[in-house]
Formats: structure tokens, sequence, C-alpha cells
């Protein structure tokens, strides 16, 4: 067990809580309550942000090698990805989505904790790990976004949320393309070849190909259109642990190390 | 109706000859048979106006077809144990989205007042670029190890197939260092080499870049006993193609970045 992790329940009750402040207030469409809601959003990150920041400099070694880890960065990034929607494009609703999905990460993590010691195996020991791993799940956060408001869309479709999906959807493929690309020119250095159709490549192939069909289809048919934005997630949840789980995940060079 | 017949004869001649030969496209019948594919390109382009084929080429549909054949080998792949790429089916799909690619690029260069549409060719052009490099480099590359012993001057490699062939160099490993977490497993672990008379040390993640398309990687090491390694395995990676892709994935992520800061428009 890590120094410092006993903590972390009340850290994710307080990130949640101010979080969940941060989306009442920005659901009332008063002016004060923007105000309230920037800065309690803001604290809700800054706390969880602190937190692994402590992780990081008590396990000796970025945070981001178990599942366990990863989940926490998707939190915190999805707290993040939801302010940045709301700042940018005044959607009010989806800090709530945001907060929502993130808080259900956190409550996993404390059930799951799945933290290791400081190892790290000496082919995740490069400049390449950190970018790579974080921006990845700052994309997941930002598609996680466009998943949220693309059920909510389903139930009630109109031309605003087009416009927000549309919008957070792009921001979310940019930072996944990046993090695709920059994972194959670390592929290089590490074995010798940019793409290696590992299982969780191949996946990430297959969840980048159903985003593009999504940013390449106008939402003229809007069911259709939210429709292809939940599966482009399903595929991605492969992507991420799905793989995992699959028969052929012994050949994959990117099973994350998993703890029970 | 076309691509149907197209599809069924791929799958027909992986049926009837197995898989690609892949060696027997290396240079220069690569270079060769990329050319006449351009020219196809060119000359479907340019009879757009008059064409149903090219027309159809150029449509939502085709991009809707090249997008769910990279979801589907993407899938497909993903629940493979040992995929293949050298199957006459993914090399027509491929084709395909490259041939499609290309021609949405060349239509699209410039927008309606005639400007470079700057971030469509970043992304477009890239992905090609990307693809392409892969795919008509794919007879190109080279994979070799090499056993490397400890003050034995050696130049024997072995290719994938297990073919012996000798290289214009030599190898030699002078020393090898390996270091352990609390745990027991390896922290970090080099291989002191000499390679074509110049010295120098080779890690996961940091290979040794000989020339501008061959690199030199460690990949294994005397697991008997490490603090005392006899060898270590590297291999040698010969990449003609190498600076396309990287060409092609460096646009690939500035149009991602343009992509971010313009946020969803088309052009």
């Amino acid at each position: 067990m890590v120094l410092g992790w006993n903590i972390f329940p009340f850290v994710a009750a307080l990130a949640a809580l101010l979080s969940a402040v941060a989306a009442v207030c920005a659901a009332l469409r008063e002016e004060r309550g923007r105000r309230l809601a920037i800065a309690s959003a803001i604290g809700g990150i800054a706390i969880l942000a602190a937190f692994v920041a402590m992780l990081w400099l008590t396990l000796e070694r970025p945070p981001l090698r178990t599942m366990g880890e990863t989940r926490l960065w998707y939190s915190l990034f999805l707290l993040l990805a939801g302010l940045v929607t709301y700042l940018r494009w005044r959607y009010r609703w989806i800090m709530g989505f945001s907060t929502l999905l993130a808080t259900v990460f956190m409550i996993v993590n404390i059930a799951k904790p799945e933290l290791h010691d400081h190892t790290l195996m000496p082919a995740l020991q490069s400049v390449w790990f950190v970018p790579h791993v974080s921006i990845y799940m700052f994309s997941y956060a930002l598609l996680g976004c466009a998943t949220l408001l693309s059920l909510y869309g389903l139930w009630r479709p109109s031309a605003e949320l087009d416009e927000a999906i549309g919008r957070v959807m792009s921001s979310g493929i940019a930072f996944f393309t990046i993090g695709m690309l920059s994972g194959a020119l670390w592929a290089k250095e590490a074995w010798g070849t940019y793409w290696n159709l590992d299982p969780k490549e191949a996946w990430a192939a297959a969840t980048w190909g159903l985003y593009l069909l999504a940013l390449h289809l106008a939402p003229h048919r809007r069911r259709l259109y939210y429709a292809i934005v939940i599966t482009a997630f399903l595929a991605l949840q492969m992507c991420w642990w799905g793989v995992n789980y699959l028969p052929n995940a012994a050949r994959s060079e990117h099973t994350y190390t998993m703890q029970k | 109706m076309v691509i149907s017949i197209i599809a069924i004869t791929s799958f027909a001649v992986q049926h009837l000859v197995g898989d690609i030969p892949v060696e027997l496209f290396s240079f220069p019948l690569n270079i060769l048979i990329i050319a006449l594919w351009l020219a196809a390109l060119v000359w479907l382009y340019r009879a757009r106006h008059t064409s149903r084929v090219t027309q159809s080429l150029l449509s939502m549909r085709a991009t809707i077809l090249a997008l769910l054949l990279m979801i589907a080998l993407g899938i497909l792949f993903g629940l493979q144990h040992s995929p293949k790429t050298s199957a006459w089916p993914t090399a027509t799909a491929l084709l395909f989205i490259l041939s499609h690619l290309s021609l949405i690029t060349l239509r699209g260069l410039r927008d309606g007042r005639g400007k470079l549409r700057i971030r469509f060719i970043l992304n477009h052009l890239g992905l090609i670029l990307a693809l392409g490099a892969g795919f008509w480099g794919a007879a190109d590359r080279e994979e070799l190890r090499v056993v490397v012993e400890r003050d034995m001057p050696t130049n024997i490699a072995y290719t994938k197939t297990g073919n012996r062939t000798i290289l214009d160099y030599e190898i030699a490993m002078t020393d090898f260092a390996i270091e352990y977490f609390d745990t027991g497993t390896p922290s970090s672990f080099e291989a002191s080499v000499v390679v074509d008379n110049k010295p120098t040390t080779l890690r996961v993640n940091h290979p040794y870049n000989r020339t501008w398309t061959e690199t030199i990687y460690l990949i294994s090491y005397d697991t008997e006993q490490p603090a005392k390694a006899r060898y270590c395995i590297v291999e040698v990676v010969r990449e003609p193609w190498r600076w396309l892709t990287v060409a092609g994935i460096l646009m690939l992520i500035m149009g991602a970045i343009l992509m971010f800061i313009q946020g969803k428009k088309r052009g």
C-alpha cells in the first residue's frame, strides 16, 4: 500500500462535492452562479491534481502504469474537460455529466485501487510515456463528455446539442490522434515499427475510424449520428481496458498491470 | 456492384494463390506500380466531370465505405491472434482507402476562392503518406537478428524467415550492465557495443541510428547469467521509407493541433 493512499476517499469526496456544487451553479442561469461554479470547479480539480502530484512523488515514477492509475487521471481530466467545455461553449449541463462520470471512476478507485510499488519496466522508461498516456486520458475525457451529450440527445435532440457534441468531439479526436501518433513515434524508438498490429493498436484504429465517421457525417440524421458517437465510445472502452480481457491479449505489449 | 465484384475477386485470389508474395513488390517494382497508380488517379481525376466511376469514387458514400473498411480491419485485427497484413482482401481495402483519399485530396486542395486548405491537406495528405509509406514500402523493410557475443565481432545476421545473411560491417559487445528494483525485476539494462568500429550503447527505447534508414535495437540478452552476460541479441531494422512515414505522422499531428485550435469547421 502506498503512503498517502488512505486519504484518497476524503480527497475524492471533497473533489466530487466541489464539482457537484459547480455543476448545480452552472445549471442555474445567473451570472453570480457562473462565477461560483468556476471557482468551485477549479477547487475540485486542484485537489485531485494535488493528490496525483503527491502520488507521483511518493511512487517515484509517473502514476500512469496501472489501470487504477489511469482511472485517476481520467477522473481528473474529465473534470477539467467539463470545465473547459463550460467556459468555452457555455454548455450549462456538461459539468453535471462530467462530475457524475468522474465520481463513478473515483468510487471504482476506492473499491479497487490497483496501486503498485514504484517499479517501472525499462520499456516504459521513455520521454514518450507521460505525454502518450496523459494526452490519451484527456481525449478519453473529452470523448466521454461527447458521449454523455449524445445519450442526452437520444432523449432530447436539438441543433444546439449537435453543435456542442461536434465541438467537444472534434477536440477529443484531435487529442486522440496526437495520442495515437505519439505512440507510433514511441513504438519506432522502442520496437522498430510504427505500427505492430497489437490488439490495442488495432482497436485504437477502429475507434479512430468510428470517430472520423461521425466527424464526416453532418448530423442530418441526428439519431444515427448520436448512435455512432456512442458506438465509438464503446470501441474506445475496448481499446482502453477491454483488450485486457480478450483471448489475444497475451500477445499484446499494451496490457496494464492489474491487481485483484 | 463494381465494389462487390472487386471484393469477391480479392477473396477468390486469396483462396487460390494464398498470401501476397510481398518481397516481389520490393524496389524498383513498387516505384513503378506507384507511378502507374498515380497516373491512373490523375487520369480519373481529370475525367471527374464526365466519368461516373470518378464521381462515385469522390462521393460521400465512398468516404463512408473507406472509413467502414478501416473500422472493419481494426476490429478484425483487434480480435485475431496473429493478424497478417499480406492478404489480398486487406491490400485491396487499403488500396481503395488510399485511392479514395488521394482523389479527395486532389479535389480539396483549394477552397472556393482558390486558397490552399492547409488543415485539410495536413490531415488528408498526412494520412496518405503515413499509410502509403507503410503499404508501398512494406517489401523494402528488412528486420535482421544478430547474436552479438562478448568481444567477438560478427557480421552474421538472420532474416525473419531464418535465412542467413551477411552484414557489410561488424558488431561486437564489449560490456553489459544490468540493475534491479528491490522486487528483483530489472530496472535497466544496457549493452556496450562496437558497430562498424564506432562504440555506442544500446538500451530499450534508445536504439542506435547507424544510417538515416538503418537502426539497431537491443532486444534480448543472456538471461542465464545477466550479470556476466556472454551475449546480447540485437535487431537491425532497415526501412528506406521511414522518413515518409515520419512526415505523414508529423503532418497529421499538426492537422490535429489545428483542429483543436480552430474547432469543428470544414476547411
